[in-house]
């Protein structure tokens, strides 16, 4: 076992709040738990040694950390300053049936129910899940009542500064019919180390916008997940955006609970000098009638790595899904590397699946065409680059934030080179 | 020496594909406002007179001089060469999904106009050319927010490739096989684009296998291409003679030109 997982276990230990039976599960598990090497599957290309050298320590009373802007938004802003919710940026008044509370706030019986969900859409196979659960010392709880659609986002920032620890948590809950958009980003400074999980229960008929932008670069470690759980005709549509760093890495799971869910999942990543981004995708069709819909594309650049593991389960009562799984990477250089690994399991035989993968260079004779065209070729590599990425950006539903990313997509590019 | 009139001078012009030499002494001479045709048989280096010219990857020059405008082409880069006025129609234009044809032809024409110290066009004035140029080529003006050529068919292709040029307008076009998969509408679609850009001051090089085209496009010069340089040269009733004749009579050694010609 490291010596960071050693400390993390015994700093958990030290705390006995109202999370503490779940905590005390965690560290159970944690204990149990072999630190991954090499030969461990889940972590195969995404070696841990840059968090076991890691000199991130938790940072208290950190003031003036502010979101971005994001031109255009109008979002109920939910600032993690540090990995403490920082309550200075919380709105006064929020839309009728929305509700945003810190779990230690709320009442016993509050704190129950809240117990009952918590770390149960999350699976525990995640080393780096029961970290936080170990570790995180609260629980942001955001609830949309039965029916009640929220027009403004939610937007879920991390603020990191220089060298800082941080686990944070939060749990959604849209009740029946209720429809809400969340948006998840992190700014780190530098020399960070994360973990970042949101757990999602969607109830019948309710449907959730979902955002994640991984853009932290450079010398940020940061390990998260997304994980949702759709009960009967939920919906979800999920866009993630991610940078990579010298260790990204992302979970998401999507669990169709109930019948006849919807989820769509669509994925990009674009790193660059020796970054990387491991996103980790599975869903779970356990019920019938399910449709999922999931693109993935990857551009690498430079000595970047990428990871993509799509995993698709369909248990045996899942009859007439439809999942279908489509993950497309471009090298932009002969020492850039994607490691791509479609894992289709299905137990049930009234199923469409389908999955593809592909690797490919950056197109030549799209280059030269461009370059006849008078385009240079820095311009015309961004150009093919962004067309590339673009498709999944035009299925954003929300389109202040595609405005707004797209600027942030190219001028990465024009960072990139092609070798 | 080349004479300071011509618009394009190729002076003894050897060049190579992956090691194989493809032009052995190619000579040519275009004035401004002449249409000059060139014909010849499959492998005898028509495509690959285009490519060098372009500056394409993979296609070296071994020998031999290109000017363009008082210009040594050869030593610039693709993209320098169309801002000097140089426009290469596609046998096979590319297609680049995600990339819509109207951000393709901005770019194409902002970076041109940049060449020459102007600065970009303004998105709502670009788009207003850019609809006059698609209905000029018979396109529908949904065509502009499609990926370039993505999904095209082999005539609306072509009919792209002459949008750029009405928007690029540029000094030299070099015409690749673009009669080649046109049905005879198209042909006379493309024809009537090429003839409205006629002018004065802008030649052409018309690549054909086939006499077909220079009944609608009107050459000034027909000139035969083979075994990579040109072995004849005449007026438009060369292209009759050749319709005629069959390129048979040129085959003086076996081809081992099997390449694209």
């Amino acid at each position: 076992m490291s010596a960071w997982l050693e400390s993390a276990i015994a700093r958990g230990q030290d705390n006995s709040d109202w999370l503490a039976p779940k905590r005390a599960h965690a560290l159970e598990l944690l204990s149990a738990t072999k630190w991954p090497t090499r030969k461990t599957e889940a972590w195969r290309y995404t070696p841990l040694r840059p968090i076991e050298r890691s000199k991130a320590v938790p940072v208290e009373n950190q003031t003036g950390l502010l979101p971005l802007a994001i031109d255009g938004l109008n979002a109920i802003e939910l600032a993690f300053v540090n990995g403490q919710l920082d309550k200075v940026q919380l709105a006064d008044t929020l839309p009728e049936g929305l509700t945003i509370a810190l779990g230690s706030e709320l009442s016993p019986e509050q704190q129950a129910s809240a117990l009952q969900e918590f770390s149960t859409i999350k699976p525990e196979r995640h080393l780096f899940g029961l970290v936080n659960d170990a570790l995180v010392n609260d629980v942001v709880i955001v609830s949309v009542e039965e029916n009640v659609k929220i027009d403004e986002p939610v937007r879920i920032s991390s603020l990191l500064s220089q060298g800082a620890e941080s686990h944070t948590r939060v749990l959604v809950s849209l009740e029946a019919g209720a429809r809400l958009t969340v948006i998840e980003d992190v700014q780190a400074q530098g020399d960070s180390l994360s973990t970042a999980f949101v757990e999602y229960n969607i109830a019948p008929k309710a449907y959730l916008e979902h955002y994640r932008f991984a853009l932290q670069t450079g010398s940020n470690l940061a390990v998260g997940g997304c994980h949702f759980n759709l009960h009967d005709h939920a919906k979800m549509n999920s866009t993630i955006v991610a940078f990579g760093s010298e260790l990204s890495r992302l979970d998401t799971d999507i669990i169709h609970a109930g019948e006849f869910a919807d989820a769509k999942l669509n994925a990009m990543y674009l790193l660059d000098d020796k970054e990387l981004f491991d996103l980790h995708a599975t869903v779970e069709h356990a019920m019938p009638n399910g449709t999922t819909e999931e693109n993935v594309r990857c551009i690498v650049a430079d000595r970047a790595r990428a990871v993509f593991n799509g995993r698709i389960h369909i248990h045996k009562d899942a009859q007439k899904t439809l999942a279908e799984l489509n993950n497309r990477n471009l090298l932009l250089s002969d020492k850039a590397e994607i490691n791509t690994k479609p894992e289709l399991e299905i137990y049930a035989d009234d199923v469409r699946c389908a999955h593809g993968a592909t690797v490919a260079q950056i197109d030549k004779q799209a280059l030269y065409y461009l370059q006849t065209r008078g385009v240079s070729r820095a311009k015309a590599q961004v150009m093919l680059n962004f067309g590339f990425i673009n498709e999944l950006i035009d299925l954003m539903p929300n389109e202040t934030l595609a405005e707004w990313i797209r600027p942030i997509i190219r001028e990465r590019f024009a960072q990139m080179e092609v070798m | 020496m080349s004479n300071s009139n011509n618009l394009l001078t190729i002076k003894d012009l050897y060049a190579s594909v992956e090691e194989k030499q493809i032009l052995k002494g190619l000579d040519l001479e275009v004035k401004p406002g002449e249409v000059h045709a060139i014909m010849g048989p499959n492998g005898a280096g028509k495509s690959t007179m285009g490519y060098v010219l372009s500056g394409r990857e993979g296609y070296t020059v071994d020998s031999g001089s290109v000017v363009l405008g008082g210009e040594d082409l050869l030593d610039m880069e693709t993209e320098e060469r169309a801002r000097a006025g140089l426009f290469l129609a596609f046998q096979y234009p590319v297609e680049i999904p995600g990339v819509s044809n109207l951000e393709f032809l901005k770019a194409s024409v902002d970076a041109q106009r940049e060449a020459r110290g102007e600065e970009a066009i303004s998105s709502a004035d670009f788009l207003k050319e850019a609809k006059a140029a698609c209905k000029k080529v018979d396109l529908p003006i949904s065509f502009l927010k499609r990926g370039v050529n993505e999904g095209f068919s082999g005539g609306e292709k072509k009919r792209n490739e002459l949008m750029q040029m009405l928007l690029l307008q540029p000094k030299l076009c070099i015409l690749d096989e673009t009669d080649s998969g046109l049905d005879i509408d198209a042909l006379q679609v493309v024809a009537e684009g090429v003839n409205s850009q006629r002018s004065s001051d802008r030649s052409f090089i018309v690549v054909t296998h086939y006499q077909r085209l220079l009944d609608y496009i009107k050459p000034d010069f027909v000139h035969v291409l083979s075994n990579g340089k040109i072995v004849k040269s005449g007026d438009a009733s060369l292209a009759q003679e050749l319709e005629a004749q069959g390129y048979a009579w040129l085959q003086t050694e076996p081809t081992e030109d099997e390449l694209e010609g």
